[in-house]
């Protein structure tokens, strides 16, 4: 059988009345990847069963032509959920910069699961321009718009300043404070400082803090190191740990008790980014402590204690001799 | 050579109320090539126990007929 | 048994990772030129990324790294021993691929600014992107395939490569469906058939529950010997630190820049680097022996959103089963560690050192015959390797064949390995191939397993020889029962190649990959230098040194040896 009647044969059954016809039809044209095919795919995007348009939207993925992506975009909007799933799947390999005037055209939908994935899709493109249509999503009434919308502001470049999503870090959301705190490591106003650390030391969500961490460690700010040190003692590991790692950013001399009292941390990562911390001080009050570490259980612990003692007999030699 | 049958619990499960007799899907993609066609039924079964159990046969169906458990041996 | 001709310029021998991409780029070299990929399953779903890959293990990316650097660290961690003009490529050519792969639309994983995410994962350097998105990526080479107009012959299995005049001219095999000999022409080929991952028998005890993608049997290590190409550094064997039973990756280096760790039963960390190596894998076996294993991947000390992140890309990747593993046995990360334990033995450059010998323009020591990927003796080269390998072998092979014809092949030639490859369907009521591989791969595990024992190999050795008399009582029943049995042809002399390569080897090297009771300390003075082997012209195996080449990267490996544990 030649490929062009093997092809007329699937397209043909892709009519079939019955739907485990177009089943096999349409499976079997995925696999043969003939470009010919793409109109009656893109149709059977229309198909009366969501199992046939699932596939279909498959198909095109792995054909990969940008004539499809128009209409896969409007699956964006479908009410089946894994059609949603598969098509956002798709989109994120086959959006590129030509498509941002087409994205931010159906962010207009009134539709929120077509909101939410072009939001996402958004992501891929990381075009500035699309700023102010994400902004409006900051005061939806569905925290997920929140949430995403707050989360795509972090992956367009250029932008430094972002009054709006300084407020979110007050939202009744968990979620969208969680994001908002991992964005605010990347904008550059006044206040961004603040309320990371006001987060860090009183947000009732751990995950807000710990995030708040993680961006006062991208800040490397030294106005926070307060806020980190009183972080060292909070009762959740990883906000401890990230607070180091930001400590690490900005050594400063008034923390070194609460870093030597971190070396005897519960959790091995905590005890292992005190020793790095330590490592960075390079204060010699720190070494009877840091010989301790040499018996750690936890050989990664044992490393970084050797290493930052190194640092510090280097960095004072007197000491290495006495 | 004196040879017997030995029974072996196979890996992957195909329902038969739902596999389509036109469509190869999985015994297309199967990378050890063990599910075949019962030419009686038209249904696939897996005929060689020779699994990886990789899951593209599962996968691929159009109409989810297809299970693929771990091997007994590692379950 | 029927028999089916057909004549390509250039023959791709396997269509995974580094045969799809080298019939592309023959393709992009010429596209006049006729390609054929020769595939034993389908390529849709073929070779170790079957499934797609969670993540790249050597990616140079400038700013991050450089290729310098890259060469640096693999000459430490695989001892001083190898090319390093043929590693250099891989960190030269790495970017480039990624760079080809992501207009092909494989995503690899960025930061929100849209750099790409590194992780460190070896003991220097970061060279670790992962692609949590790389589940299609072999749909992404199909298409690929597809328009570049390479031609794909699927389930059709190649036995020998054809060598005439001292030239590659070719290969034979057989359709695994029909059971048609298969004669295929060429003026170049390519050997892309990656590991030999059936050698050792998993503890599990299922043949097919190995590591790698169980296709992958050792093709073309074989058919490369039996060309009469060099290979090398056999010995230094594929160990892994694997999920118990299950077989497949825990994935520490996925898991870890998550704050997942491997750690001994007692929970601590034991190693300081989840980076594959020899040396790790020492460490592994002492901790295992020392009564304070099993070892674990452990995370249960992350909370329930980091853990639900990890499952969500270890699951959907590589080894999408893994889920389904764990739900059987009511394990769950968040109360459980993933119990790990040291692999059945197998060959794979990728992982280790071993492989059919290419230089830095991946030719074998046989004119017109290449080699790429797993099974190419590119130390640690893993996939962004076998890409450039594969890259390499295609656009070498088309500057090749330039001025060449086609070579009729011998007929006696094709009618002993017509003979050969129907004898078992001959012998219908013979032993089932089953059996014979099973003991086969279970002699492997008594004789071969590390640590390695001089009288063992050499018992090994003595069954691995005599078995040809156990292939030829082996039988099959239809093509499909053949395709296995010629598999057990190849693991067979991947077996005996295992057993002569560490006895000819007198020292320790690689960690556990080669530590011998016996001898087990390195020895730089006698050893520094490749073991390699061939066919000579009377069919022996032999063994000889192979100098290591000037490093092109200076590198005091007397100094700077790869230790991942401090005492």
């Amino acid at each position: 059988m030649s490929a062009d009647t093997e092809l007329n044969e699937w397209l043909e059954m892709l009519r079939a009345p019955d739907v485990s016809e177009r089943l096999v039809a349409i499976k079997m044209l995925q696999h043969l990847g003939d470009e010919d095919a793409l109109d009656p795919l893109i149709a059977a995007l229309q198909d009366e069963s969501s199992a046939v348009q699932k596939l279909a939207v498959t198909a095109l993925w792995e054909l990969a032509n940008p004539k499809a992506v128009p209409a896969l975009v409007e699956c964006l909007a479908s009410t089946d959920e894994g059609i949603r799933e598969e098509v956002l799947s798709a989109l994120g390999e086959l959006v590129t910069p030509d498509h941002l005037l087409l994205l931010l055209d159906a962010l207009h939908r009134d539709d929120a699961n077509m909101q939410l994935n072009v939001l996402i899709l958004l992501r891929k493109i990381h075009d500035a321009q699309s700023l102010p249509y994400v902004l409006p999503f900051f005061e939806s009434e569905n925290p997920e718009l929140r949430e995403a919308a707050v989360t795509t502001l972090r992956y367009l470049n250029q932008v430094e300043r972002c009054q709006e999503a300084i407020t979110l870090m007050s939202d009744p959301d968990k979620n969208v404070r969680r994001s908002a705190a991992l964005t605010l490591g990347h904008l550059a106003d006044a206040e961004v400082i603040s309320s990371l650390c006001q987060a860090l030391t009183t947000d009732a969500d751990w995950q807000v803090r710990r995030n708040a961490a993680k961006s006062l460690a991208l800040h490397a700010d030294s106005t926070a190191v307060p806020s980190l040190e009183t972080a060292l003692a909070d009762e959740h590991w990883q906000v401890r740990k990230f607070a180091l790692q930001a400590l690490q950013k900005t050594p400063a001399e008034q923390t070194l008790p609460a870093l030597v009292k971190t070396l005897a941390d519960e959790y091995s990562d905590v005890r292992r980014d005190a020793a790095i911390a330590l490592g960075i001080l390079k204060s010699p009050i720190a070494l009877n402590a840091l010989q301790q570490s040499l018996d750690d259980p936890d050989k990664d612990v044992c490393i970084y204690a050797q290493r930052a003692i190194q640092n510090i007999h280097e960095s004072t030699p007197e000491t290495s001799n006495a | 050579m004196a040879l017997t049958t030995q029974r072996v619990d196979v890996p992957v499960i195909v329902d038969e109320s739902k596999c389509l007799e036109k469509c190869t899907a999985c015994i297309e993609v199967c990378p050890l090539d063990v599910l075949v066609k019962n030419p009686e039924t038209g249904k696939a079964y897996m005929k060689y126990d020779e699994c990886w159990f990789c899951l593209p046969c599962e996968k691929e169906c159009p109409t989810n007929a297809i299970t693929v458990q771990i091997p007994f041996l590692l379950r | 048994m029927d028999t089916q001709w057909m004549k390509t310029d250039v023959l791709v021998i396997g269509g995974g990772t580094a045969g799809t991409m080298a019939a592309i780029k023959a393709k992009q070299a010429n596209p006049d030129g006729e390609v054929l990929i020769l595939e034993k399953a389908n390529i849709r779903r073929s070779g170790a990324i079957a499934m797609g890959m969670d993540g790249v293990n050597t990616a140079v990316i400038p700013g991050n790294s450089t290729p310098e650097q890259y060469v640096r660290e693999i000459t430490i961690s695989n001892d001083g021993i190898l090319n390093q003009k043929a590693v250099y490529q891989t960190g030269k050519l790495g970017f480039e691929v990624i760079q080809e792969l992501e207009s092909w639309g494989v995503k690899f994983q960025k930061d929100a600014q849209g750099n790409y995410d590194l992780k460190q994962v070896h003991r220097v350097g970061k060279y670790v992107l992962p692609m949590p998105e790389g589940k299609d990526l072999k749909q992404i080479l199909t298409r690929q395939v597809k328009r570049h107009k390479a031609k794909v012959t699927n389930r059709v299995m190649a036995t020998r490569v054809l060598v005439r005049n001292g030239r590659a001219i070719g290969a034979v095999g057989f359709d695994v469906r029909t059971g048609d000999f298969v004669v295929i022409q060429a003026k170049a080929v390519i050997l892309c058939t990656g590991a030999c991952g059936r050698l050792g028998l998993p503890a599990s005890g299922y043949l097919y529950g190995t590591y790698e993608n169980p296709t992958n049997a050792g093709d073309g290590y074989s058919m490369a010997y039996h060309a009469g190409a060099e290979l090398t550094n056999i010995e230094c064997f594929q160990i892994n630190p694997l999920m118990k039973d299950y077989n497949g990756p825990a994935c520490a280096y996925v898991a870890s820049p998550f704050g997942a760790y491997t750690a001994n039963a007692e929970g601590h960390r034991f190693i300081s680097c989840d980076y594959w190596s020899g040396q790790m894998m020492l460490e592994i076996w002492k901790e295992l022996n020392s009564g304070k294993g099993p070892i674990q991947l452990k995370m249960t000390h992350l909370d329930k959103d980091t853990i639900s992140e990890i499952e969500s890309i270890l699951w959907s990747n590589e080894r999408p089963s893994r889920g389904r593993f764990h739900e059987g046995r009511g394990e769950n990360y968040r109360t459980d560690g993933v119990e790990m334990n040291i692999s059945e033995i197998g060959l794979c450059s990728g992982h280790s050192a071993s492989g059919v010998w290419v230089n830095e323009k991946a030719e074998t020591t046989v004119p017109g015959l290449y080699a790429a990927g797993d099974m190419a003796s590119v130390p640690h080269n893993y996939m962004i390797g076998a890409f450039v390998f594969g890259r390499l072998a295609g656009t070498n092979a088309v500057d090749y064949i330039e001025g060449l014809d086609h070579l009729e092949p011998d007929p006696d030639v094709l009618e002993v390995e017509k003979q050969r490859i129907s004898a078992p369907l001959n012998n219908p009521n013979g032993v089932p191939h089953t059996q014979v591989e099973y003991k086969l791969r279970r002699l492997v595990n008594d004789y071969l397993q590390p640590p390695k024992v001089d009288h063992k190999m050499e018992i090994g050795l003595r069954n691995f020889v005599r078995y040809h008399e156990s292939l030829e009582i082996m039988s099959a029943r239809d093509p499909h029962e053949l395709m296995r049995c010629m598999e057990v042809h190849f693991i067979r002399d991947c077996a005996e190649m295992a057993a002569r390569a560490s006895l000819y080897r007198r020292e320790s090297r690689w960690g556990l990959y080669h530590y011998r009771l016996d001898y087990p300390e390195k020895n730089n003075e006698e050893w520094f230098c490749h073991v390699n082997l061939k066919k000579n012209e009377s069919g022996e195996m032999v063994l000889f040194k192979r100098p290591v080449e000037p490093y092109v990267v200076d590198v005091d490996i007397e100094r700077e040896v790869y230790d991942v544990a401090v005492r």
